[in-house]
């Protein structure tokens, strides 16, 4: 009996854990997508390029701010952008043997078609005339 | 005057959804097999025919795992044992995924088309091929949308759309093109949309739940949903699962688009073909797809003759080809199109290559089951009298009679406004429809009146 008990304990942990891993790599994604949205927003309030706009702007590192160039800060920024669409990227790639892991676990079927690459927009296109009747 | 036309046209439309039918294997809910493929005496639908059915479950075992893709399978017995429910219980467990294709031997005989290719048009219907779609969206529930109209009254209008998720909240710039489709998809604050990211379409997919009362009286269609989760710039991903023949029919060059919309396909190029099967091999070996072979389920299949055979053993061994099940009640009988007999009607080639499962007759107690099961699926209450009655009738005469009496003395029953078939009415609907052997007792008896006796003597031609 206590043999048995210690096994479903052992077997619900690795359940938790895997499900533990899943959520916190979900909330990561929010996380990055919030930095990239942010991004995005300063991205276009740097387009302004009226000439009585001052070539240099303040930026914010952490609790200081910093007057920098103007081309310089755009540069940095789409620098993160790219850093950051890429890191998304892997976390969802990395999400999906995840979740696999979890249904193994759990004993849930496979998904079907999950390790699948996708149709190009052109293929996809072709096939939208079949799936829309 | 064609306007005219239309509108008085309308109320013409009458509601056919209450007259259903009921199809005669609609109890059939699967094979009726645990988990150990041990099948129970009596479930879904399923009564008897152990051994078949076990064959069956084995069968359907190697079908899902993939295992038995272009092989055949025949199911053969007396008429009224059960094949086509055998074969309605494959389809049904192999659930909605796996494409299941099913035919009359004689459908195939058409004029509009050759022999074989209507069934091979059968062969790619049973193959399905799973793909998928991916797209990267914004998915979120409008906060405020601000359009700046130049003060000129000409000019690019420059905008600004706020979204939020229930975890993050972003603005957006928004272009002329932009604006336009949001306003013509009228979108305001408190629609939930999604923008696919390549094509900039924008879709609406309802109200937000919190601001359900920003008015009292709104339209039936305005569909609430909850304020989207997680981020705001999604992957999402579709699998679909279309068939072969599907991915011919638009691809057969002289019927265009419009073939889908008749139905009417006419014959297929075989270049057609051709050029699909290296475009989907391309894709798997890309990973872009996955063939489900399927199941193409013939029956009656000694209506098939010589030529359609030859074809069924060449199409059988391409690698694109889906487990065939046939069925048939005959026994040794001359293959159509030929003076030659053989087993089921079938070329003894062609025989080599299947799995045989054999139905028998049912026995008393499965008979009285089956009826049972029937009586519940066509809503007719039977007294235990009249239960034994029709049972003996299932007998002597055949299951399908008794399976027809049910609901004639249903009638009956109903008419004298009693609640549960009694043998009386049983008893009357047997005095008015004859079985197969009364009738032809009858028909010798009085054959001398009847037009064109002169046939007497004759076989009648079977094959």
């Amino acid at each position: 009996m206590e043999e048995e008990s210690q096994r479903i304990l052992k077997y619900l942990t690795e359940v938790e854990l895997a499900a533990e891993d899943v959520l916190s790599d979900k909330q990561q994604i929010v996380d990055l997508d919030i930095k990239r949205n942010r991004n995005r927003e300063a991205l276009n309030a740097l387009r302004d390029d009226s000439p009585q706009s001052e070539d240099k702007v303040k930026v914010c590192f952490g609790s200081m701010f910093i007057k920098l160039p103007k081309a310089t800060t755009k540069q940095m920024i789409q620098k993160d952008q790219a850093q950051l669409d890429k890191e998304i990227s892997d976390l969802r790639k990395r999400l999906k043997a995840k979740v696999n892991h979890l249904n193994d676990l759990q004993g849930k079927p496979e998904l079907r078609g999950y390790s699948l690459s996708p149709l190009s927009s052109d293929e996809m296109k072709a096939i939208n005339s079949i799936l829309k009747r | 005057m064609a306007a005219q036309m239309a509108t008085t046209k309308v109320p013409e439309v009458r509601d056919i959804t209450r007259i259903e039918r009921i199809g005669a294997h609609s109890h059939i809910r699967g094979l009726g097999l645990d988990d150990a493929l041990e099948p129970r005496q009596v479930s879904q639908g399923m009564v008897g025919q152990l051994a078949s059915r076990r064959a069956a479950g084995l069968i359907l075992e190697m079908i899902k795992d993939g295992h038995i893709a272009g092989r055949a399978v025949l199911i053969a017995g007396q008429p009224g044992t059960g094949k086509t429910a055998i074969a309605m219980g494959i389809a049904q467990s192999l659930g909605p995924d796996t494409p299941f294709t099913a035919l009359a031997g004689s459908e195939i005989f058409s004029l509009e088309m050759s022999k074989t290719e209507a069934l091979s048009q059968a062969f790619r219907k049973a193959i399905g091929v799973r793909i998928k779609e991916e797209t990267e969206i914004i998915e979120g529930e409008v906060v405020e949308i601000q359009i700046d109209r130049p003060a000129t009254g000409t000019g690019a209008k420059v905008g600004k759309l706020t979204l939020k998720t229930t975890e993050m909240e972003t603005i957006y710039d928004l272009g002329s093109k932009m604006i336009e489709s949001l306003s013509k998809e009228r979108v305001q604050a408190g629609d939930v949309i999604t923008i696919d990211k390549a094509t900039g379409k924008i879709t609406k997919l309802g109200r937000s739940f919190t601001r359900a009362r920003d008015y009292d009286a709104m339209g039936a269609q305005t569909q609430f949903v909850q304020c989207p989760e997680g981020e705001l710039q999604k992957r999402k991903e579709v699998v679909h699962t279309v068939s072969l023949h599907e991915i011919d029919v638009i691809n057969s060059r002289t019927q265009g688009f419009l073939a889908l919309f008749s139905g009417d396909t006419g014959e297929i190029k075989s270049e057609v073909r051709e050029q699909i099967n290296a475009k989907v091999s391309e894709w798997r070996e890309e990973g872009k797809a996955e063939i489900i072979p399927g199941v193409l389920f013939i029956d009656e299949v000694h209506m098939l003759d010589i030529e359609c055979f030859s074809f069924l053993n060449r199409a059988l061994e391409s690698d694109l080809s889906p487990v065939l099940i046939m069925a048939t009640n005959r026994g040794i009988t001359r293959i159509r199109g030929t003076n030659y007999q053989s087993p089921h009607g079938i070329p003894i080639d062609m025989l080599d290559r299947l799995l045989i499962i054999a139905t028998s007759p049912y026995t008393e107690k499965e008979t009285r089951q089956i009826l049972k099961i029937r009586c519940e699926e066509e809503d007719v209450e039977l007294s235990e009298e009249a239960h034994t009655v029709l049972t003996r009738i299932g007998l002597e005469t055949s299951l399908r009679y008794a399976i027809q009496l049910i609901s004639t003395a249903g009638l009956v029953c109903r008419k004298r406004r009693g609640t549960e078939v009694q043998v009386e009415d049983i008893k009357r609907v047997y005095s008015l429809f004859l079985d197969e052997s009364r009738s032809s007792t009858y028909m010798k008896e009085y054959q001398d009146s009847f037009l064109f006796n002169e046939t007497q003597g004759t076989q009648m031609e079977t094959s």
